[in-house]
């Protein structure tokens, strides 16, 4: 039975090639963006994480500061809650540092030695809203000479700028995103339910002929259910295969440009799992409007029949 | 198999049917004769619970389907073979297409289709045209289909709303010789027309119905082919109502019922 069903359903499509194209268009157009804008806010998110747990404050350390002290200060910042993560860099480590920054142009480099560069501790906040609190206590400590902030552009009153950026720039991303796809959504919607009663009212006398030999409600309205359903997985597929695609073209030129950040999974496996599970709730999603819209169309169509 | 115990149909003033009360056992064939807007398609369409009747009963296998519920009709309608005058088949399926829906909406299993298709396709006829469109066929051939379509299911009963209305003499009458070798299969056939040269010619039952009710009924004597060849085309389709004195009248039925049985 539902292979007949599913036959009628596929004939109906082939006898209304246009109609079908419209919502395969509409819907592809649709889930292509929701897709974009899944993974650029998924992107975003990880942006976000990455400036987040990186070490924003460098306390830099006096010189005759001893082995001793530097353990005690930071045990006592790993012990503080509101810290994530304390790491000491040794003057020769951040000689390393230099050098690699400066690794386009050798010569600053082998002007430098290890003793001028200060011993430092890089601390991490489990939030930045703890940072001035955290600046201040360090500052007060003997053996810090100087506080200083990582990815920051300046000093305490740009504290977290760049963070705080990020995340306007996430919550914009995720509220305008999603109004966007949620009217894209309601127009597919809107173009499914159109389509379907255009069907509906073209098949009325085949429907009539239908009823009279005794064809059950489930019968006439299966085959037309069946017609959304095929619109939808198919407008999730093409919409979110070319997301792919674009993505897995431009994913070596975003890593190469964003370097450290890891905007995308650098793991193929992993950057195809999201995608996974993008495809999985855009079908749950498609599925869902299709059948809604459908069922919709035909109770309007009997109503007025 | 079928009785109508005083049915009256009313749309808004109209009265389409008044009364009307009739017997059709297993095996039975019955005219139902009368003019246009005698009440002749009122009767069929009740049958088929297109609508319900103000008025009286109609049962069907014991069951009185003026009171079924919505959701039974089509299972009640999957029992009956129907025969339009406009044929209604799918103008978009082949012939053999349009029979399988009828298997399909009675819910057969499609390992079963074939063998039933091919049969009822080579009863009328058309089994080499199977895989024709509607559009490619005549008028003749297009009632065959709509038969076909009605006997695929092996209904209880057959129901023929003028099924030769569009046809002419010759077609006509061959179509009227599938019905009858049917009904000697033992199908219960019901059939609205008014052609008389029709009735004439099978010799069956018949009700006759004027302003919805039933003025006659009984079985009439069958007219040789030779008396009805006298008949041109033009007499046929100028046909009108009148009491022949070959019909019998029922003259002990007070209330007009009418009890039709299987022919001997």
């Amino acid at each position: 039975m539902a292979n007949t069903q599913l036959k009628t359903a596929w004939t109906h499509i082939r006898r209304s090639p246009f109609q079908a194209m419209a919502a395969l268009f509409v819907l592809s157009i649709t889930f292509f963006v929701i897709t974009f804008l899944s993974i650029i806010t998924y992107s975003s998110g990880q942006v976000l994480r990455y400036f987040e747990t990186r070490p924003q404050v460098i306390a830099f350390l006096k010189d005759d500061t001893t082995a001793e002290s530097i353990s005690t200060l930071q045990n006592k910042l790993k012990a503080d809650e509101r810290v994530d993560e304390v790491d000491f860099i040794s003057k020769e480590e951040a000689l390393e540092i230099y050098k690699k920054a400066t690794a386009d142009n050798p010569l600053l480099s082998e002007l430098v030695s290890p003793s001028i560069f200060p011993a430092s501790l890089e601390v991490s906040l489990t939030d930045l809203s703890y940072a001035q609190d955290v600046i201040k206590e360090l500052k007060s400590d003997e053996i810090v000479e100087q506080v200083g902030f990582t990815a920051s552009l300046g000093g305490e009153d740009t504290l977290g700028d760049v963070v705080s950026r990020l995340r306007t720039i996430t919550w914009y991303l995720r509220i305008g995103g999603g109004t966007f796809a949620l009217l894209l959504a309601s127009t597919s919607f809107l173009v499914l339910i159109i389509i379907i009663s255009m069907r509906l009212t073209t098949r009325r006398g085949e429907i009539e002929i239908l009823k009279l030999i005794g064809a059950t409600p489930a019968f006439i309205r299966n085959p037309i259910i069946l017609e959304a359903l095929i619109y939808a997985s198919c407008g999730v597929v093409v919409g979110w295969l070319i997301t792919l695609i674009i993505v897995l073209y431009a994913t070596p030129s975003l890593i190469l440009y964003f370097g450290d950040i890891p905007i995308l999974p650098r793991d193929a496996v992993q950057l195809l799992s999201i995608f996974g599970i993008i495809l999985l709730g855009e079908l749950l999603v498609g599925l869902f409007l299709a059948l809604t819209g459908s069922i919709l169309a035909v109770s309007r169509v009997r109503r007025k029949g | 198999m079928l009785e109508f115990k005083n049915v009256t149909k009313k749309f808004g003033d109209i009265v389409a049917v008044e009364d009307i009360s009739f017997e059709v056992n297993d095996g039975g064939f019955l005219f139902i004769m009368g003019p246009s807007g005698a009440g002749k398609t009122t009767l069929i369409r009740l049958i088929l619970r297109e609508f319900k009747p103000d008025k009286g009963e109609i049962m069907f296998n014991r069951e009185n389907i003026a009171e079924l519920p919505a959701k039974k009709i089509p299972k009640l309608r999957q029992q009956m073979g129907v025969v339009f005058q406009d044929f209604k088949v799918l103008p978009e399926s082949t012939l053999r297409e349009n029979v399988e829906v009828a298997l399909a909406v009675v819910g057969l299993p499609k390992e079963e289709w074939d063998a039933r298709v091919d049969h009822v396709l080579k009863l009328v006829e058309l089994d080499k045209r199977a895989d024709l469109f509607p559009s490619q066929l005549s008028g003749g051939e297009l009632q065959r289909l709509s038969l076909a379509r009605a006997l695929v299911v092996n209904p209880k009963i057959i129901l023929a709303d003028e099924p030769t209305g569009n046809l002419d003499w010759d077609t006509a009458d061959k179509i009227m010789d599938l019905f009858e070798k049917i009904n000697k299969e033992g199908k219960t056939i019901i059939m609205a027309t008014h052609h008389k040269l029709i009735v004439d010619k099978l010799g069956k039952n018949v009700i006759r119905i004027k302003d919805g009710k039933i003025v006659e009924g009984g079985k009439i004597k069958k007219k040789s082919a030779k008396d009805i060849s006298k008949k041109t085309e033009k007499d046929i389709s100028e046909e009108k109502e009148d009491d022949s004195e070959d019909s019998k009248k029922d003259e002990n039925n007070d209330d007009k019922k009418v009890k039709i049985d299987k022919e001997n």
